[in-house]
């Protein structure tokens, strides 16, 4: 029977932990949430030597304080001392500084591994590093590594199999000498404090210094097992004078540390270029956004280039098969409704998933390769002034803008940013962004009712979403973002690298994968409901039952300007901005076939021309306004949920954009009156 | 602090660009220090000020890395500017 052995992947943002995490467990991985969080929970598998390991990547952070939720994952997931071996990640280019993740472990009783990744950078840059003589020092395994290099891998493998048979753990005792120095030093006094008390798998030390870096939760689990006089002598410690300087003190310490092994194991040339022209420019405070406005104008047309053959397969793949089986159905003398069924929710809900999924592969992918090549981080950096106006991190417009191409991706994106309230509030913003297919929709609209007025139209759009912007801001910034809690941009900006293309599409692949198969669930279920409501053995419409609550319905929807039919098809825009047009279609131009969600004939030719004449201006205004700030689509809401994680975050932003929608509709059908 | 006796020593926000020098201290609460601290800078790190517009996120170089710090932020860190 082969064991199960668990391994931990730590390290530091950009230093390569999910390169090495894809490239080791390959297919074999699954991808949720931490239980209670809503923080990404990657685990995979690979087996080697008779072992299968589980391979836990650990969210990214730059040490073990504890504050963020990240963070809080990531510490006690070691605190509990889940894992067979911790591997330890750090960026071999940037050594002194990313070596603070390691010396924030010191003290962590946990067997350990060290990989310095991206060697070849680091070599390339004239470093000279002495593997064996770290792990000499340390008194852990090693290893000297290139995550993006598949022939590397042997040597990975050699050496955990090395580290999980003989587990070490590092060496604390030349931290320990750094960080007390003498022996009135809050570190001494507090370790003497704490003295027998076994807290965990970390040593005293560790604690002291978490104690002094003021981390709750180590305070809170100190002073619930400490005896009361012990825990005071620990708080007059504390609100001393360097009590107070700890966390300073104690970061001094552990560089000193780090720079004092690194002295006598690695040898380096200062770099020639850190800042070259590219960064002058892209960091510029004018020329950085119009440079930052190019470039995403160039990812977004290669998101549309990158889904076109997905959309094709989509599109192409319905009339084809919807044939093919009326045909079958026919020969077999399959009953209309088992035909109709087949077509209008199976077979066409199937195909706009690919259609849709498609798009969110795309956006996810290229956006990714931005973000490994190190742009993202220029482009955060160009953004921060005008995003922190809202209490937003600069990362936040990278999702943002990416909204323009496809909402359900690039909700996927907020993930990068650090607090659950910068991401709940950067996904409220994103949900008033229109995708390319609502600005289609509202463009359409706009020209068919208001001829040459739509450019006005389409300005004074803008302008809604900047205000809505600010309206949001009020409602949802200060309560998720409290002033005392926004903290300004503190970030690495990353060498540039050459992306891996191929392990980044295998990746997103992956995880759009997984998004395709819960979304193909979610449509068919949707289709399924409106289906059923939309039915009518005889084709007519007025034998629905949609038509009937609609019929009931309408003195309300009246009051915000749509009657029955423009009520349904702003209700079929939360499903697609298609189908939105598509049961138009149906419902004004009497086409004779059954309306469905999945129609992909989305504007019959003549539509224009009938709404014109059959639709008011009032009912226009009210329709267009309706359109403009309805809730995205169904995909989008089932991304959004993925990202919230509870039904009441996801019905409180879909409440949102209702009520903003429906009043714009009342506002602008009220208006209409008056003026036509 | 007086500045007659210190004359070298500004906050980072003050300082030009593309000079250089060493961190003296760091004013804030811990959750600040502990970000700036985990990214690098720490009171005696060596660094070089890349970019300071007045208006953008200061770009320090330190540790072979480039860190943006927002302005306001960096007001907190205090340096001895090299002569």
């Amino acid at each position: 029977m082969t064991t199960t052995k668990t391994i931990a992947l730590l390290g530091q943002p950009n230093s390569g932990k999910s390169t090495l995490f894809n490239n080791l467990t390959g297919l074999h991985q699954h991808v949720g949430n931490w239980p209670g969080k809503t923080v990404e929970r990657a685990e995979g598998f690979f087996d080697y030597n008779d072992v299968q390991y589980k391979v836990v990547d650990l969210p990214g952070s730059y040490g073990l304080s504890a504050n963020s939720e990240e963070e809080v994952v990531t510490r006690n997931f070691i605190w509990d001392g889940k894992a067979d071996l911790i591997c330890i990640l750090v960026d071999a280019s940037q050594l002194e500084r990313s070596l603070y993740m390691l010396a924030d472990f010191v003290g962590i009783k946990a067997p350990v591994m060290l990989v310095l990744n991206m060697m070849d950078v680091a070599e390339a840059a004239g470093k000279k590093i002495d593997v064996k003589a770290i792990e000499k020092k340390l008194g852990v395994p090693v290893l000297g590594f290139s995550a993006a290099d598949t022939k590397r891998y042997p040597d990975f493998l050699k050496k955990l199999d090395e580290a999980i048979s003989h587990p070490s753990y590092i060496d604390s005792a030349g931290l320990r000498e750094e960080m007390i120095g003498g022996n009135d030093s809050p570190v001494y006094v507090i370790e003497k404090i704490l003295d027998d008390t076994q807290l965990g798998n970390v040593e005293n030390i560790w604690l002291a210094v978490k104690l002094l870096e003021n981390d709750k939760l180590v305070q809170k689990v100190v002073n619930d097992s400490l005896p009361f006089a012990r825990r005071n002598a620990v708080k007059c410690i504390l609100s001393s004078a360097e009590g107070r300087e700890g966390g300073i003190a104690t970061g001094e310490a552990k560089y000193r540390w780090i720079s004092k092994i690194l002295k006598e194991t690695c040898s380096e040339k200062t770099p020639d270029k850190v800042f070259g022209k590219w960064d002058r420019i892209a960091t510029h405070r004018i020329k950085g956004k119009i440079f930052s406005f190019v470039i995403m104008v160039v990812a977004l047309l290669a998101c549309m280039i990158l889904a076109f053959p997905g959309m094709g397969i989509g599109f192409g793949l319905q009339p084809v098969l919807q044939s093919l089986v009326e045909k079958v159905g026919e020969a077999l003398g399959l009953w209309t409704v088992v035909v109709s069924f087949i077509n209008n929710v199976l077979v066409g809900g199937t195909c706009i998933t690919i259609c849709m999924t498609s798009f969110i592969f795309s956006i996810i992918f290229v956006f990714r390769i931005l973000e490994e090549i190190g742009y993202m981080a220029r482009f955060s950096y160009a953004f921060d002034n005008w995003l922190s106006r809202l209490g937003l991190h600069g990362k936040a417009i990278m999702p943002l803008f990416s909204g323009i191409g496809c909402t359900a991706g690039a909700v996927c994106g907020t993930r990068v940013l650090d607090t659950r309230g910068q991401r709940l509030f950067a996904l409220v913003l994103l949900w008033a962004i229109p995708c390319g297919s609502k600005v289609a929709v509202v463009l359409f609209l706009a020209s068919t009712f208001f001829g040459s007025a739509a450019p006005f139209f389409a300005i004074g759009y803008v302008a809604l979403i900047f205000l809505s912007f600010w309206l949001s801001s009020l409602l949802f910034g200060k309560k998720l973002i409290p002033e005392n809690e926004r903290v300004g941009m503190i970030m690495e900006l990353p060498p540039y690298h050459k992306p891996h293309w191929k392990m980044i599409a295998a990746m997103v692949g992956r995880s759009t994968w997984g998004i395709f198969k819960k979304a193909l669930k979610m449509i068919l279920i949707v289709a399924a409901i409106f289906w059923a409501l939309s039915y009518a053995s005889d084709g007519n419409v007025e034998n629905t039952i949609l038509y009937k609550i609609g019929n009931a319905i309408e003195p309300v929807t009246m009051f915000f300007g749509m009657r029955w039919e423009l009520f349904v098809s702003y209700l079929g825009g939360m499903f697609s901005k298609e189908a939105s047009l598509g049961i138009m279609s149906t419902l004004f131009n009497h086409t004779g076939e059954a309306f469905s969600l999945v129609t992909r004939v989305a504007a019959s030719e003549n539509l224009g021309e009938v709404l014109a004449k059959t639709i008011s201006k009032p009912e226009a205004l009210a329709f267009l306004f309706a359109s403009m700030f309805n809730v995205p689509c169904v995909l989008a809401m089932g991304t959004t949920y993925r990202e919230v994680g509870t039904i009441k975050w996801l019905a409180t932003i879909m409440g949102y954009y209702i009520a903003l929608s429906l009043g714009l509709a009342f506002i602008g059908y009220h208006i209409g009156l008056l003026i036509f | 602090m007086q500045q007659e006796n210190f004359p070298n020593i500004i906050s980072l926000d003050e300082m030009r660009e593309n000079t250089g020098g060493n961190i003296e201290k760091i004013e804030g609460d811990s959750r600040f220090i502990s970000r700036i601290v985990s990214i690098g800078l720490t009171p005696g790190s060596t660094f070089s000020l890349l970019k300071n517009d007045g208006r953008s996120p200061l770009l320090v170089f330190c540790r072979d890395t480039v860190i943006a710090v927002n302005r306001k932020e960096s007001s907190q860190i205090l340096a001895k500017v090299n002569a």
